[in-house]
Formats: structure tokens, C-alpha cells, sequence
């Protein structure tokens, strides 16, 4: 056993082990102690991921094969496989997994059994779909965690929260049918799925040839396209999404915003471009989605009335800027696309964190009920200055950074347009967030909220920790960039 | 017209009459079992396509985990309507309006 098989192994069997020995305890122990339980599967999660990247590093190897309880070698069996980017996006599973468990341990009070259950297995899914190696197995992982969301979100049982579960329900049901007619569609072409067998399989397409084969090749792409961009919830797919992330419980919005629709969304989307980017209608759709989805989303979050659903339509003009960086298709904009995954994770999960104090101490998140709050919650209000700033893009923050990565990955790649309006469109997300801080945070105090304090404990915690991440990366981040000069990426 | 081109159209003809289904009835039971229509003619396009390229085997597990999974996104998807009755008293979806903005 070496420490990268641990680390490997720990991403399937951790969740699952943390499930059965939780399920031991009776049920008011369990109910109190939830947070230990949860909380050491994902700091579990976070070592390994930052561990394994490092051996792996170290051995020079590109990626680590294997299989659950199989020999990975064996002819045609499905296995499971590590490597660079995937640690990214497992550390990211970890992250937001810890901070939804401090949040829980405030904002949920009798469904804390259920909840730490289903986030451990919604933990295995989304694990599952970044080390799967087959488009058949990211489907079922990608239906695993689709139905865990579905549960936690219905699971408070009150009006909006079962409407907002059936809405998601049923989009992301569509979604569904969408990538498995696909796949079934790829599987007619190749007899396989392996993303092996399915790589390069553009190039042997002839676009005119006209046979039933290569037709269905086409729409295969078209139906994995749509149906990924449903679950990230960019423009022409987005319905869903305010309605799921306002009527769900804080702790589950911020799993929903930080981890699911990047891991069953924009990775699917990450894979469709590893495979099949060498179309060139593939970049250029993601592009036409992306540029779409970030004025359409900012304009949108100007006038909401829900803090929650500002918070959710900003996310929908972020995505559009990860899908703008990965349609280049060049190492610069995955790893852009990547940095900015991060970023985003980082502020994201930050003001659904204020959104949980917000609604601890002033018990409402209507904007027209919040007002001049900044001196009874001066962390809140400074930790919700420094997510705006990284949100928009200024410096110093770790979304700065990853906004001009974007940037030069598109100039790069020869769409100086792109580029522009991707800056331009920085303006708009100003608008709504100078609009949100006002509000929530300046002016006047209302006389109804003059009793308010601020958030404590965990949840404060979180706050602390996230804003701390979004300065320390955006202070490191010339480093970062240096090291991608070194490795001849910039 | 051979087999595979037949069965094709009869499965387009199954995800339309799904998505039809979605968008013009307002029951919330009825916009489950459009989904499911839809979820039956996507296990057809695989059991086409394991014909198609030989690997009948394959597309045979496929099927069988793609209806384990789509019962279970019936009994959750039923299970919130279910709640959804309780609490207004009709499958109507057009109840739905707590969440706008």
C-alpha cells in the first residue's frame, strides 16, 4: 500500500465508511455530535487530495489507475483514474463540504442525521464523477449526486423548498435524458465508452458525408452540450437555479453553488472539450452559451429581491465566464477555467455564508427588510466587501487573478472580442454588488434591527476562513503565475 | 426502411410525446410519468445501439442500472409531489408561486 493508493482508495471508501459508522450511534448522539462526523470525512478529503497531488507530482507519473475492489488492468473492465486537474476540483468537493457542515451545525437543527447521510454520499457522487474513466459511469455518479440535491433541498418539507425540489427535479431529469440519448448515440458510432475509445473520434467524422452514423455523431454533441449546460445553469438553461439555491437551507446552497454545479456541470462540460474539442462547433457554441450567460446573469441579478437570489444569478454570470475559458480549448484556458472554478468557490461560498448569519441574526433575507447593518456585523460586512471585490474582479483577490487568466487565454487564442466583452461585462457584476452592499450593509440602520449582532461561532468561522483563502490566493497568486510560466503553459 | 432506422423514429416519437407531456399538462403525476416516457425511449436508443455496434452485453447492464436509477428519480419526484399535495391540497402545478423574482 503506498500513500497515493490510500489517498485513492479514501475518495470511494471514506464517504461510505463515514455513513456506516455514523449510522451506529443512536440517534440523539448522532444528532448531537453530527459535526465530527461530516467534518472528518471532509478534512479527510482535503488531505488526500492535497497529499496525492503531491506524490503524484513527485512520481512524475501523469495519472494513477485503479479499481475499487478489481484489477484495473483487466480487458474491458471500467476503472477509476486520478490525475492533474481532477485534485483541483476533489479539493474543492472537501472545501465546500466542511464549510456546508460548520454552516449546518447553526442553520440545521432536526434533520442533522439525514443531513450529514446524504452529504456524505452527495460527497461519493460527485467524487465518483471525477474519477470515473467512462461516459456510462459519469452518468450514474452525475444521477447519484443530482438525487442527493434533490432530497436535501425538499427535506425541510416547507412550500418553497418542495417547489424548489421539483423544479430541479425535473430539469435536471431532462438533462439526464439529454446526455444518455447522447451516449447512447456515441455508443452506436464506437461499441464503447471508455473516454480512450471516444477521444479523436471527431476527426474520423466527416461533417457532410450525410450517413445516419455521422448525423447522430452531430446531435450526440449538441444533446451533451445542452444537457451539461442545464445542470451548470447558464442563460437559455437557468430557471432552475434561483429557485433551487433561494428555497434551499443555507448549508445545501452552498453545496449546490460551490461544488455540484461545478463538478455535474462544468466538468461534464471540461470532459465534452477533452473529448470532442478538436469540432470546432464545440468551442464556439460553449463560447456563444458563456458570453450570453454573463450579460444575461448580471442583468437579471440587478433586480432581484431576494439576497439568496442575487447571490444565485451572479453565479449564472460567473459560470458564463468558466465556459467562455474553456471554449478556447488551449491548456491556458483550462487552467484559467480552473483557477476561476476556484475562485468562485471561494466567494461564492462566502456570501452564502453571510446569507446564513444574515439570516441567524436578522431572521429575513428580503432586501427590503435589511438595511445598516455594517456596525453590529462589521466581520460579516468586511468579509462580504472582500467577496464583492473578488467577484468583480479587482484586485487584491484571488478572482482578479483568475479574471485576467481568462483574459489573456482568450487573447491567446485569438478572440480579442471575447476578451473585451468579458472585461466590459466586469462592470455589470459592480452593479448588482454595489446595489447588494448598499442595501444589506450602508446607511441607515433600521429601527427594527438595532438589537442584531454579529454571526458567532462556526458560521463566523467559515466566514473567516473563506475570506482568507480569496486574500491569501490573491496575494500568492504571482507565484502562481510564475510557475506556469516555468512550465511553458503562459 | 430497415429495423434501426423504425426504431429510431419510434424513439424520437417517445421523447416528444415526453416532452409534450412536460410542457402541456399541469399535473404534477403526469409530469413524472413524462419523464419516465421519455427515460423508456432512451433505454430503446441503447438497446439499439448495442445491437448496432455488437456489444449487446454491455448495452444490457446499461439498461438495467439506467431503470434502477430512473425508479428512483420516480420515487423521489412522486414523493415531492406527494408533499406538495399535502400542503396545498391539489396536484396543480400552476400552485407553484412561492419562488419568484
Amino acid at each position: 500500500m503506498t500513500i497515493l493508493s490510500i489517498c485513492a482508495h479514501g475518495f470511494v471508501y471514506c464517504p461510505i465508511l463515514v455513513v456506516l459508522i455514523y449510522n451506529l450511534f443512536n440517534h440523539e448522539f448522532a444528532r448531537k455530535h453530527f459535526i465530527w462526523f461530516a467534518g472528518a470525512g471532509a478534512t479527510w478529503q482535503i488531505l488526500t487530495s492535497a497529499a496525492g497531488f503531491f506524490v503524484l507530482h513527485q512520481s512524475g507519473q501523469n495519472g494513477y489507475a485503479f479499481g475499487a475492489l478489481w484489477d484495473p488492468g483487466l480487458p474491458g473492465s471500467a476503472y477509476f483514474e486520478l490525475s492533474g486537474p481532477r485534485f483541483l476540483l476533489l479539493l474543492i468537493v472537501g472545501l465546500v463540504a466542511f464549510v456546508s457542515v460548520l454552516v449546518a451545525h447553526h442553520t440545521v437543527d432536526f434533520n442533522r442525521s439525514s443531513y450529514t447521510n446524504l452529504l456524505m454520499i452527495l460527497v461519493l457522487g460527485m467524487n465518483g464523477m471525477l474519477l470515473v474513466t467512462d461516459l456510462f459511469s459519469l452518468y450514474v455518479f452525475m444521477e447519484v449526486t443530482g438525487l442527493c440535491c434533490f432530497i436535501m433541498i425538499a427535506m425541510f418539507r416547507s412550500r418553497a423548498d418542495l417547489e424548489g425540489s421539483f423544479k430541479y427535479l425535473i430539469l435536471s431529469e431532462l438533462s439526464s435524458i439529454f446526455i444518455l440519448t447522447a451516449v447512447a448515440f456515441l455508443m452506436m458510432k464506437t461499441g464503447s465508452l471508455r473516454y480512450t475509445d471516444l477521444a479523436g473520434l471527431g476527426s474520423r467524422i466527416s461533417a457532410g458525408s450525410g450517413r445516419l452514423e455521422d448525423v447522430l455523431f452531430y446531435a450526440a454533441l449538441v444533446l451533451l452540450i445542452s444537457g451539461f449546460a442545464i445542470k451548470t445553469g447558464v442563460v437559455p438553461f437557468h430557471s432552475w437555479l434561483p429557485d433551487a439555491y433561494q428555497s434551499a437551507d443555507t448549508a445545501v446552497s452552498i453545496l449546490l453553488s460551490g461544488a455540484v454545479n461545478k463538478v455535474a456541470g462544468v466538468y461534464g462540460l471540461i470532459v465534452v472539450m477533452e473529448l470532442f474539442g478538436d469540432v470546432a462547433p464545440v468551442g464556439k457554441s460553449l463560447a456563444a452559451v458563456g458570453i450570453v450567460s454573463i450579460i444575461i446573469g448580471a442583468l437579471l441579478a440587478v433586480r432581484q429581491p431576494h439576497y439568496k437570489r442575487v447571490v444565485a444569478y451572479s453565479s449564472v454570470s460567473q459560470m458564463g465566464y468558466i465556459l467562455l475559458a474553456l471554449s478556447t480549448g488551449t491548456t491556458l484556458g483550462l487552467v484559467a477555467a480552473l483557477a476561476h472554478i476556484f475562485s468562485h468557490t471561494a466567494f461564492k461560498s462566502t456570501l452564502f455564508t453571510n446569507a446564513a448569519a444574515l439570516q441567524e441574526q436578522a431572521g429575513t433575507l428580503e432586501l427590503q427588510d435589511l438595511g445598516g447593518l455594517e456596525n453590529q456585523m462589521p466581520v460579516t460586512a468586511f468579509t462580504s466587501i472582500i467577496a464583492f471585490l473578488s467577484t468583480a474582479g479587482i484586485p487584491p483577490t484571488a478572482g482578479f487573478w483568475s479574471k485576467i487568466l481568462i483574459i489573456l487565454a482568450l487573447w491567446q487564442a485569438g478572440s480579442p472580442v471575447l476578451a473585451a466583452v468579458a472585461l466590459i461585462a466586469g462592470i455589470l457584476s459592480s452593479a448588482y454588488l454595489i446595489r447588494l452592499q448598499r442595501t444589506v450593509f450602508f446607511g441607515q440602520t433600521r429601527p427594527e434591527l438595532a438589537g442584531v449582532k454579529e454571526a458567532h461561532g462556526s458560521v463566523l468561522t467559515a466566514e473567516i476562513l473563506l475570506t482568507v483563502i480569496t486574500l491569501g490566493l490573491g496575494l500568492l497568486y504571482p507565484y502562481i503565475l510564475m510557475l506556469l510560466h516555468a512550465g511553458g503553459i503562459l | 426502411m430497415n429495423l434501426v432506422t423504425v426504431l429510431l423514429i419510434i424513439g424520437l416519437l417517445m421523447i416528444f410525446a415526453g416532452c409534450w407531456c412536460l410542457m402541456r399538462t399541469y399535473h404534477l403525476l403526469k409530469i413524472t410519468i413524462g419523464i419516465e416516457v421519455a427515460m423508456k425511449a432512451v433505454t430503446l436508443f441503447l438497446v439499439l445501439a448495442g445491437r448496432i455496434s455488437g456489444s449487446l452485453a454491455l448495452s444490457e447492464t446499461f439498461v438495467i442500472t439506467v431503470m434502477v436509477a430512473e425508479a428512483i428519480v420516480a420515487v423521489v419526484g412522486t414523493g415531492t409531489a406527494v408533499g406538495l399535495f399535502r400542503k396545498y391540497g391539489s396536484m396543480d402545478v400552476r400552485n407553484l408561486k412561492q419562488l419568484k423574482g
